[in-house]
């Protein structure tokens, strides 16, 4: 189980900006205070064992901060967060070995096969010799790599890349899983198998926190959704309470409503 | 369990195998490429010499009747061949065109007494040999006057002339062994390309292991697996290290196989003195080299993470290079010498101490020294390091 406490993550602005005499364009962004950007604040959620939690929310509006603060690659200013009872600031090593994350732009070593990637990121997480070669044989089987599992991943479609970083990040079968918009840029039989990937991790009775862009995504797999605007948390419910708080049955219209974009804010096509 | 560093350490090693920059860098241009850079220089520089001393001067004579005998020694001269110019006042411009080697203008000079001899010739080229060979014949031609001359005054005996010409004779007897002479000439030079070559095979593998990581997007999967900071930086640390090792030990390697090959064509000192360098010499070099790897793989791996790509890594490492030649290339000047002071200064003090043991006059004291001192440094550029990549606003640039 995942229980988020208050999260809030802080970055000093630059120099130049923080010198601008002229403020900039368009209204000021509320998460700047001259010389500090506020990315997140009291972010307070929790994610059950055995389900799948959305997190939504347009681009910037810190996302990606707060994932990176929940995988321990960036250290909480204030607040903290619990993996099965680990807090994330006391003991980032521990959260680490339950942890498992996915992203959409996440790179691979090219000139690595991905039965050799496999065995690097296991031999990081402490697996070795016939256990190893085990759950690298048991995940190659199940994302059907055995084709590729020994060519060079330079040489792999997206496609296949994909499946690769979700092999990875499954190597250590760890209880929690991040997937950080995982299916873009994929084509529909990718995008799928990532989906029932996701919907498996929960079956095995793991917590996943899925952050996409995609509402058919959310509809289908989402127990629990979290919308982030801004910087800070402005809903928490189900899938048919977003519908409700957003007024509408289109799941992209209720985000909309919800996040305060008006007709105005989504230029015509 | 394997322990993260070396799990790091395979894992950094087997791609860095792969990659064919790192190998060109690493294995390619110091074993094979510098003996045969070498080879292709000592041949030309031999055949640009070797061309200078046997080609047919052209040259012209004005105010000949005031040195009697020049024109005739001249034409004696193998090598030589007569050209003609109306006007001294073109010979400059003759000289420029290549339409003369060399001009003699002789002086018109009172009775009795010193032919002065103006030679113009094209002084530009290192390898002109114009000068000395014009000199060996005007020599030549100076001691039969000379000896006319001194005969004239009754003094016939030669070993009478030699000591009226020169009655006091200064003969240097250097003491010092043939090794530490020519060490001092060459001994320079050497560690300057160990150097280098350790730095250039340590470059690429450190920008591959942490702004290519960055630019990839595998660093941020990379700081997530559960093992601490300084483990991670550690294990890419000793593939940096070894590639720089590996690349300096591949230098001393091609030019050992060079010399090996072709080192008897040196010539008899050069020979004895690359013979005389021991294996213990030898070993002490590669010490003085494992320091310098560390130093160099510490801070290349510094710079590289703060680098949000590999191109901006380049750009970074590219005025490092010139911190790097600088100091080597100190140990190449005449009159520095390894003392304490030299010693202080990285890198300067592991060349100078690379010069100091193929010259066979170590100071072992300093040695020691200079080998902590180098290590120390490796170390606190590796902390720096280690503290640099556990810096989010290094990790997460943007």
């Amino acid at each position: 189980m995942l229980e988020v406490l208050g999260l809030c993550k802080s970055f000093p602005l630059a120099k130049p900006r923080r010198a601008r005499s002229s403020p900039p364009p368009g209204p000021p962004d509320p998460r700047e205070d001259g010389r500090t950007f506020h990315a997140i604040r009291d972010i307070a959620f929790t994610a059950e064992a055995g389900s799948i939690v959305g997190l939504l929310g347009p681009n910037g509006a810190g996302k990606t901060t707060l994932l990176r603060v929940l995988s321990t690659a960036l250290r909480p200013s204030s607040g903290t967060a619990t993996f099965d009872g680990v807090d994330i600031v006391r003991d980032p090593l521990a959260v680490r070995r339950r942890l498992g994350f996915l992203s959409g732009n996440t790179g691979l070593y090219g000139r690595l096969t991905p039965r050799e990637m496999l065995a690097y990121f296991g031999g990081l997480h402490g697996l070795s010799g016939p256990v190893l070669r085990e759950r690298i044989d048991e995940l190659v089987a199940l994302m059907r790599m055995g084709d590729y599992a020994d060519r060079r991943n330079d040489t792999l479609s997206a496609g296949m890349k994909q499946k690769v970083s979700i092999a990875r990040t499954l190597v250590h079968d760890p209880a929690i899983v991040v997937f950080d918009e995982p299916t873009t840029g994929l084509d529909v039989a990718a995008a799928e198998t990532i989906l029932r990937l996701v919907e498996r991790c929960r079956d095995q009775g793991k917590t996943v926190l899925l952050s996409t862009h995609h509402m058919h995504e959310v509809a289908r797999v989402c127990d629990h959704v979290v919308v982030i605007h801004q910087g800070r948390l402005c809903f928490e419910g189900d899938v048919a309470q977003l519908r409700e708080r957003g007024g509408s049955q289109a799941l992209d219209r209720a985000l909309l409503s919800i996040v305060g974009a008006g007709e105005g804010e989504v230029a015509d096509a | 369990m394997r322990s993260p560093v070396l799990t790091v350490f395979r894992k950094e090693l087997l791609e860095v195998s792969r990659d064919r920059r790192t190998l060109f860098f690493m294995i390619v241009m110091p074993l094979l490429l510098i003996p045969l850079l070498i080879q292709v220089t000592t041949d030309f520089v031999a055949d640009a010499k070797k061309e200078a001393a046997s080609a047919t001067l052209d040259y012209v004579v004005f105010g000949a009747e005031a040195l009697p005998g020049l024109e005739s020694a001249l034409a004696a001269a193998p090598g030589f061949s007569a050209a003609t110019l109306d006007d001294p006042a073109e010979i400059q411009a003759a000289v420029t065109d290549e339409r003369i080697d060399l001009a003699l203008v002789v002086q018109p000079s009172a009775s009795g007494g010193q032919h002065v001899v103006e030679l113009h010739y094209n002084n530009a080229p290192i390898s002109s040999k114009v000068a000395p060979r014009t000199k060996a014949v005007l020599d030549g031609l100076g001691a039969e006057l000379r000896r006319t001359q001194l005969e004239g005054l009754g003094i016939v005996d030669p070993q009478v002339q030699q000591a009226v010409l020169e009655p006091v004779l200064m003969v240097p007897r250097g003491t010092a062994p043939m090794r530490e002479v020519l060490g001092e000439r060459i001994g320079g030079m050497l560690p300057y390309m160990f150097i280098i070559f350790c730095f250039l095979g340590a470059m690429y593998p450190a920008i591959d292991l942490a702004a290519g990581e960055k630019e990839r997007g595998t660093l941020e999967t990379l700081l997530l697996a559960p093992i601490p900071r300084h483990q991670l930086v550690l294990g890419k640390f000793l593939v940096v290290f070894t590639a720089g090792v590996v690349a300096a030990l591949l230098t001393i390697v091609g030019l050992g196989g060079w010399l090996a090959w072709r080192g008897s064509e040196l010539g008899g000192d050069l020979g004895a003195v690359v013979t005389s360098i021991g294996a213990t010499d030898l070993a002490l070099i590669a010490a003085m080299l494992v320091p310098t790897a560390a130093i160099f793989a510490a801070l290349l791996l510094g710079i590289s993470i703060y680098a949000k790509s590999f191109k901006e890594a380049q750009s970074y490492i590219a005025p490092l290079n010139m911190l790097v030649v600088l100091p080597a290339f100190l140990a190449m000047l005449p009159g520095v010498e390894l003392d304490w002071k030299t010693a202080s200064i990285p890198i300067t003090n592991i060349s100078l101490a690379i010069k100091e043991l193929i010259k066979g006059t170590m100071d072992y004291s300093m040695l020691v020294a200079i080998l902590g001192s180098s290590t120390l440094l490796a170390g606190a550029l590796l902390w720096v390091s280690t503290w640099w990549f556990g810096r989010e606003d290094v990790l997460f640039r943007q």
